[in-house]
């Protein structure tokens, strides 16, 4: 159903043809190491990209084209897969046949998504100093933002402890006072040089051939000289000790977050155990800590707990009342326990086989997540397609999930309280 | 069941009316493994007030949203979320001002996810303990809108935007509203608002649409029972209630909300024609490709978490911006200067086509999520407009519509600011 066809050293177009959407999408991205020197740049890159070309050379240009061609849209894209941090362009756009007669839209976005990458305005071999210092402040705004909303905030501050001696411990978009040191100049000779050396990951699902896509595709590959730098392979956690950590700001709610440790992760062969297990104990309205923490003794409104299977993390999240954190701790563990001791009953092990089935059945069903499933997948090293790994999970049986519980080593907790005055 | 073709947006659309009044909506997608049905009931956070069998009844506020949570209840202990999990289908559901919608989306096992569906949202049970409970899930939900200050900034427009409207309580209600809702309480606005003469169940995916007309026949039998009368008008004059207002709370940088006051759009094709109208004069004079935006972005006064458009509620209406800013008010004085010079420089032609192209091609675009188009199909249907008919309206709608609703509404008499500042730093 994917398509790969490698355009160069590097260079991977991967082309889902499908017709039955009424928008296709086409990414772009460079793959970087994760690494706190360069991830502030890398996230401001594309953002850098979108604010002018030489020929659309100010936002309002830049959509003015966009309505154009349909409302098509173009979005940063940078995500954290593992130990690498990519960066790049998102397309989305109408299908040339709900044009009207004799409009086109693929071709020429294809051929803006080339102006976007290889023509960005530029002042005295640097990037337009004023867009820079403007998407600067908004990144720095973006980074401040993740603040107000407390639970990925107290997520991000669980990262931050727990991985000191990770990769996962670098902030997705970088640090606020490493976006401020950033200037025009080496911002571009930094692009300049990452369009050359890394990995190129291009992703197309929609109505064309993939012959069609890499021909257009052409042009911007003939502008860039390229000197290909193979990245190393992915790694698990890289432990640098862990702590009990509480904060106080002035909120309502109090979040209490988790996290636990396995070896495991999407590249082993208990990947699917430990996705199942992961399913039974927190994510989703059938789990032991919704059934428990909040349905049986309303500790909490939302309770989840999510596996970061490039890495080997379980993280848990709750929001609670500040006098219910010991209460809550207990219970979660006393949850993990009841899985540790193999209780786990036909059903809950039903209920996370079919709630993971369900959401890979679907994989196939929009553009977005045939990209982000395939698009991620093959940096992370997961190399199932969504059959091969549902026939993964169908096999995964109640003994092995204890197993995977019992590797979960309880690793940093962060508790975020109101203020005591 | 009655079949309508839509050859400009590649849709087919089965529509019927059962004996007991249910609306059936089916979207055949051939070829795609989801499937998902809403089950919608036109009664939202602020009908509160309605009349039935010639009594007079006033809910608490929030009722809606606390009915919707306690819906998940049923005899016999039974867990209706982990019956839609066994099934593999996820179960959702959502209250919004004017209408509370039940949701699943599944794979395999339609049907029975189907019956499962009509089944549970038709049978009321409630107890006075399970009632009790739930006042500490929904408080723990409240405190949670409390820190999020989208939803706060929102809810204090509202309050200072609006006389009398119900908008302007939180769709939660608040921690003392809810202390008074009983068993009692919500069985009435079952009875009154869960009957199928009030709702429209709506499927998208790869199904058969006679079959759900057949299951729905079924499971919720052919009787047409009465409904309650909700109080829909509010009396409001065309002026903000008051200007500003702020609050503080732990954010990095100061958000607003700004609004202003609109005529309700009515019903009918009318009514989406109004609502276009206010879509394109909120893209004509703050969306991503106006003057005004590049202008405000460049000098720093927005950033990309701005955005606005025009919002319809039972009743109400409003032209909406907000975004992170360290001057709202300046931006407020901008977008109401704007006002005069495009009422004065007018919109041309290529402008208006350009701007109509990029709204149809967002909209048609829009249609690949199956959750998108059942929600559509379903708001809209309640406001007595068939969604897929949008291309139309944008085939005929004319510049000078626009203007004139720039001109009517953007002034400074009908607009209210809501600012949420941060915290002052203890030196």
């Amino acid at each position: 159903m994917i398509e790969t066809i490698q355009l160069q050293p590097g260079v991977t177009l991967r082309c889902c043809a499908d017709t039955r959407f009424k928008q296709g999408c086409l990414s772009f991205q460079l793959v970087r190491p994760m690494d706190g020197a360069e991830a502030a740049l890398n996230a401001l890159i594309p953002a850098v990209l979108l604010r002018g070309t030489r020929v659309h050379r100010d936002l309002r240009a830049i959509t003015l084209r966009l309505d154009e061609l349909y409302g098509a849209s173009v979005g940063t894209l940078v995500r954290r897969v593992g130990d690498y941090q990519t960066t790049g362009l998102y397309c989305s756009f109408v299908e040339d046949r709900f044009c009207l007669p004799g409009d086109r839209v693929l071709a020429p976005m294809a051929d803006f998504l080339r102006e976007l990458l290889l023509e960005p305005l530029t002042e005295k071999g640097g990037f337009s100093p004023a867009f820079v210092e403007s998407e600067k402040k908004n990144l720095i705004s973006t980074i401040e933002s993740e603040r107000n909303d407390k639970r990925a905030y107290a997520m991000e501050k669980l990262f931050k402890t727990m991985c000191r001696g990770d990769s996962y411990g670098i902030s997705r978009l970088g640090e606020k006072e490493d976006v401020a040191k950033v200037d025009p100049d080496g911002l571009y000779a930094h692009y300049r040089r990452i369009l050359q050396e890394s990995p190129v990951e291009i992703f197309y699902v929609g109505s064309a051939p993939a012959k069609e896509v890499a021909r257009l595709l052409e042009p911007v590959l003939a502008g860039i000289d390229r000197d290909f730098r193979p990245l190393l392979p992915q790694t698990g956690f890289h432990d640098g000790g862990g702590s009990n950590l509480t904060e106080e700001m002035d909120v309502a709610q109090g979040k209490l977050c988790m996290g636990y440790v396995t070896p495991v992760t999407n590249r082993d062969p208990e990947f699917a155990a430990a996705q199942v297990m992961n399913t039974v104990f927190g994510a989703g309205m059938t789990s032991k800590l919704f059934m428990n923490v909040r349905e049986k003794y309303s500790l909490c409104y939302a309770i989840g707990s999510g596996y970061y299977a490039s890495k080997g993390i379980v993280a848990v999240s709750a929001g609670i009342d500040f006098d219910k954190e010991a209460q809550t701790r207990a219970e979660i563990a006393r949850q993990l326990d009841a899985m540790r001791n193999g209780e786990i009953t036909q059903q809950e092990l039903n209920a996370a086989k079919e709630a993971l089935l369900s959401a890979l059945r679907g994989t196939h069903d929009s553009p977005g997540s045939i990209e982000s499933y395939y698009a991620t997948g093959a940096l992370s090293g997961m190399h199932m397609n969504p059959v091969q790994y549902m026939d993964a999970i169908r096999a995964v049986t109640a003994e092995q999930v204890a197993a995977e519980a019992r590797r979960l080593k309880l690793h940093t907790t962060y508790f975020l309280k109101g203020a005591t005055e | 069941m009655k079949q309508y073709r839509y050859p400009g947006l590649d849709e087919t659309m089965h529509k019927t009316v059962l004996p007991n009044g249910l609306t059936v909506l089916v979207v055949p997608r051939p070829g795609f493994s989801r499937k998902m049905a809403y089950f919608v009931t036109d009664f939202g956070s602020i009908h509160t007030d309605f009349r039935m069998d010639g009594q007079e009844y006033q809910a608490p506020a929030g009722v809606a949203h606390f009915l919707e949570h306690k819906m998940f209840d049923l005899p016999g202990g039974r867990d209706v979320s982990a019956e839609f999990a066994a099934l593999g289908a996820n179960v959702n559901a959502f209250t919004s001002y004017d209408m509370t919608a039940y949701y699943f989306s599944c794979t395999d096992n339609f049907e029975s996810s189907l019956r499962l569906l009509l089944e549970f949202v038709s049978t009321p049970y409630f107890t006075d303990e399970s009632v009790a409970k739930e006042m500490g899930i929904i408080d723990q939900e409240i405190g949670m809108n409390t820190d999020a200050p989208d939803s706060r900034v929102f809810d204090n427009l509202t309050a200072i935007l609006y006389d009398n409207h119900p908008i302007r309580v939180p769709i939660l209600g608040t921690s003392e509203t809810i202390r008074r809702i009983t068993p009692q309480v919500l069985y009435d606005c079952h009875r009154a608002f869960y009957t199928p003469g009030n709702m429209i169940l709506c499927v998208v995916g790869d199904v058969e649409p006679n079959r759900v007309a057949e299951i729905a026949g079924a499971v919720l039998g052919s009787e047409k029972r009465p409904m309650g009368e909700k109080r829909c008008h509010w009396p409001e004059e065309m002026r903000a209630r008051e200007k500003t207002c702020s609050a503080r709370m732990e954010v990095a940088m100061p958000t607003f909300e700004l609004g202003f006051k609109c005529e309700p759009t009515g019903r009918g094709e009318g009514a989406i024609r109004r609502e276009v109208v206010g879509d394109l004069a909120a893209e004509a004079l703050f969306g991503e490709s106006s003057p005004l935006y590049l202008r405000l972005y460049e000098q720093g006064l927005i950033d990309s978490s701005f955005g606005g458009g025009f919002e319809t509620v039972d009743g109400c209406a409003m032209l909406l911006c907000s975004g992170d800013s360290e001057a709202p008010e300046a931006v407020r004085d901008a977008i109401l200067a704007q006002a005069e010079t495009l009422i004065r420089t007018g919109i041309s032609k290529e402008d208006f086509l350009r701007m109509k192209r990029s709204a149809l091609g967002r909209r048609i675009r829009d249609l690949d999520s199956f959750d998108s188009t059942c929600f559509r199909l379903c708001a809209y249907h309640l406001s007595g407009f068939d969604y897929f008919d949008f291309p139309g309206v944008y085939q005929t709608v004319q510049p000078e519509e626009i203007l004139e609703f720039v001109d009517r509404v953007v002034r400074e008499a009908r607009c209210a600011l809501s600012v949420i500042n941060p915290v002052e730093e203890a030196i």
